[in-house]
């Protein structure tokens, strides 16, 4: 095992991280997400941690409360790194690690090393060890076995999620695969909301939650509340939990990827996407045909983008059903408002604030066209527009199925304005990131964070927004968001429309005079 | 003679970095003109600031008698290029990206279609299964070319056209470039390789860092086995011509 060249490669992954410092966007970047986010938010979460452990000690329920709380956080780490990408960037390729003096099994070590050094872990582990902390400063449990176990988690729930991911990627590399994804998704997705219901009504129809004693947060949570054999117990557990996943993602690895999609060896000149795209005028024609073409064939964008049918199922159904704020059916309907403003731009939302991520070099090829330099900005805008509108069909057509409540036909004019409204804002702001805080992203990647910090801001920003403001609108003054004021979105969709448009022509005179430097970030030499 | 490509003082810079100072070139129609200077000398920035991937941040430009910007849509479409980046798009096929390209330059279907075909069974493109990131470096470099060649340009820009493809390859696109020429439209090309660019060509331009003209002329003499004088001294061939003008000289690494 070559030790010496691993910790020259772990070292060269923070030197890369560091060298950001050397352009003046860079710098902010590594200032605000580096420093200040990264302190502010390890802090303030390790606080929170804290408070857990010591409102889990408090309950009498040490470990029962410990295990719900660590598996919450280990479902929200693996579902925030296969949806957001976050913790899972390769920052090596294997075909630069093959440069180096490295066996096959160096450079696999090597690569989820440096994937595991990610800050976004520390967050994960940081909430954790604030948990840890907070039960022993309360008197449960022994603190170095719950250290341990803190640790065998974030080993655990990092191959999980790896697994996860080889299987995920697999799986849209073969004909069918994504939509096989998708029912998936939607089944484990939509299951809770409708069982739920059903089990509290019928308590010994299930086989209720013991099953939970047999995965890893529950075993972290035995060792971080027990000083006896218990503790052992719960570490053995994460111990045969991170061989079993250890084992497969090895035995997976090995055999890597094949896409079995193969075409045929004949010229095809299927025209299909340049026909969507002349939904547009014939002017934009070939372009988003293009653009259609471009990201239909990304494996990332065809496992998110289905994905995001059944999410809007689950915003709309959850949604109007959870307030959490015991408002009257009226008043949840503040939740479907911001949950279909999301709709208007989750499918896309990942590339249409990084829009020339993916294309490399191929950004020069558009400047040498005989069309307007910033004509690919807008069309490949114009594609996200059709592309969500789409999901926001499919939105309105669902709703009556999963809403509560008394249905209004008001209620469609007010969520399509909902809808169109958060589509345009959303693809607006998109534009300025696209062209000021572009970055360069994988294409052949199907995970992994390719956003910029501003573009991570706009994205995750965005979403927390709809999710939380609607709920303090409806509680500050109930009964405004109701289908007596129908118009009102229809006006924000018009003004968001205005705002769009602007920014169109705003963003493309930002991105003639900015070119060069893009054609620097996408070919990877800024 | 009439310029196919007019350049009056060019400059480009980076912040502080000079990249091209004060550059005046005439191209003249009808030829096939090497642009010549060491890495780093601002070839491909030249060919930047003619092909509108780049603003100049000085001087004037004129293709075809008419002056450029890289707003210039009309120009553009009587233009091929092939950057050195080649500026492809990775995950398409090669006959759906020369489709593109063809469509882009205003060519309509039917016409796209059958330039295509010709295009790829000329260049020996007939891996129709794999995508243009499953293609060798050469491979990559014929399309490249196809997509600089398919709406059948006055003017053609070859930033580096040759390194990276076979010999039969090589002896096609010369032949199909002599032939471009000879219909009196014009081939402006960057390379390395002087033996080619002293047989393929007959003018060319040297550069040196930064950006600056050293040497413009006729080389149809050396192709002849005729010299040229300069500075009292005479060349048989490029090679020793451009190390004299560009000073640069042979580094001795006794380790090696």
């Amino acid at each position: 095992m070559n030790l010496q060249l691993l910790g020259t490669l772990i070292r060269l992954r923070y030197r890369l991280f560091w060298a950001k410092r050397r352009s003046r966007s860079g710098r902010i970047a590594l200032f605000l997400s580096g420093y200040l986010m990264l302190l502010a938010v390890m802090a303030l979460l390790t606080a929170g941690g804290l408070g857990l452990g010591a409102m889990a000690v408090n309950a009498g329920r040490a470990t029962a409360t410990a295990a719900t709380i660590l598996f919450g956080l280990y479902l929200c780490a693996t579902v925030g790194t296969l949806i957001l990408g976050f913790g899972m960037n390769a920052i090596f390729a294997e075909s630069e690690m093959r440069r180096y003096p490295l066996r096959a099994r160096e450079r696999e070590l090597a690569r989820h090393i440096v994937a595991m050094l990610d800050p976004y872990w520390y967050l994960v582990v940081g909430i954790e060890f604030g948990l840890l902390l907070g039960l022993y400063l309360l008197g449960s449990g022994f603190f170095l076995t719950g250290a341990i176990a803190v640790l065998m988690l974030y080993v655990c729930n990092y191959l999980t999620v790896r697994l996860l991911s080889a299987i995920v990627e697999r799986l849209v590399a073969r004909r069918g695969g994504s939509i096989f994804l998708m029912a998936a998704i939607m089944a484990v997705g939509m299951a809770p909301p409708f069982l739920l219901p059903y089990m509290q009504a019928h308590p010994h129809a299930g086989p209720g939650l013991s099953w939970l004693q047999w995965t890893p947060p529950y075993g972290a949570a035995l060792a971080m509340t027990h000083a006896d054999l218990w503790a052992v117990w719960g570490l053995t557990l994460i111990a045969w939990w991170t061989l079993g996943l250890g084992a497969a993602l090895v035995a997976l690895e090995r055999r890597p990827a094949r896409a079995t999609v193969v075409s045929s060896g004949k010229l095809q000149w299927g025209s299909r996407y340049d026909r969507v795209g002349a939904f547009l005028g014939p002017q934009n024609a070939i372009l988003i045909g293009h653009w259609l073409r471009f990201f239909w064939r990304n494996n990332r964008f065809r496992m998110l983008y289905p994905l995001s049918l059944p999410l809007v199922g689950f915003f709309i159904y959850g949604f109007t059903r959870q307030s959490g704020m015991n408002l009257g059916p009226k008043d949840a309907f503040a939740s479907a408002m911001g949950a279909f403003a999301i709709v208007g731009f989750i499918g896309t939302g990942q590339f249409a604030v990084n829009q020339f991520a993916y294309v490399g070099n191929g950004l020069r090829r558009y400047l040498l066209l005989p069309a307007d330099p910033a004509a690919a900005l807008r069309s490949c805008s114009y594609t996200f527009v059709l592309l969500d509108a789409v999901l926001i069909v499919v939105g309105l057509v669902v709703w009556p199925f999963l809403s509560r409540g008394p249905l209004d036909p008001l209620m469609m004019p007010l969520l399509a304005g909902c809808s169109v409204t958060g589509m345009f804002l959303y693809l607006a702001a998109g534009l300025w990131v696209s062209v000021l805080s572009a970055r360069r992203g994988n294409y052949y990647s199907s995970f992994g964070n390719d956003l910029s910090f501003a573009g991570n801001t706009i994205m995750i920003g965005s979403m927390l927004c709809l999710f939380i403001l609607p709920h303090v609108a409806a509680a500050l003054w109930p009964g405004l968001f109701w289908s007596g004021y129908w118009w009102v979105p229809l006006v924000t969709a018009a003004v968001a429309g205005g705002v769009y448009w602007m920014s169109l022509q705003g963003a493309s005179a930002r991105f003639r005079a900015r070119r060069e430097r893009l054609i620097a970030v996408m070919e990877g030499r800024s | 003679m009439e310029s196919a490509i007019l350049i009056r003082h060019l400059a480009k810079k980076y912040g502080t970095v000079v990249a091209v100072e004060d550059l005046s070139l005439s191209v003249p129609k009808g030829s096939m003109f090497g642009f010549l200077g060491p890495n780093g000398s601002g070839k491909s920035t030249t060919i930047g600031c003619l092909t509108g991937l780049l603003d100049p941040s000085a001087g004037e430009m004129e293709i075809l008698g008419q002056r450029f910007t890289s707003e210039s849509v009309d120009l553009k479409r009587r233009m091929g290029v092939m950057p050195e980046t080649l500026g492809l798009f990775e995950p398409l096929y090669a006959h759906e990206f020369l489709a593109f390209i063809g469509r882009m330059f205003g060519l309509d279907e039917t016409t796209t279609r059958t330039r295509v075909t010709e295009l790829l069974a000329a260049l020996e493109l007939n891996e129709s299964h794999k995508t243009l990131s499953e293609y060798s470096t050469g491979m990559r470099k014929r399309v490249a070319f196809a997509a600089a060649v398919i709406h059948s340009p006055e003017v053609l820009f070859l930033d580096e056209p040759f390194e990276s493809i076979d010999p039969a390859g090589v002896a096609s696109m010369k032949q199909w470039l002599r032939r471009f020429t000879e219909q009196g439209r014009t081939v402006f090309i960057t390379s390395h390789v002087l033996e080619t660019v002293e047989r393929l060509c007959n003018a060319v331009a040297i550069i040196t860092r930064p950006g600056k003209l050293v040497w413009q002329g006729d080389i149809t003499v050396l192709a002849n086995d005729g010299s040229i004088t300069h500075d009292g001294q005479e060349f048989r061939a490029l090679e020793p011509l451009f190390l004299h003008l560009t000073g640069e000289h042979y580094a001795d690494l006794n380790w090696l």
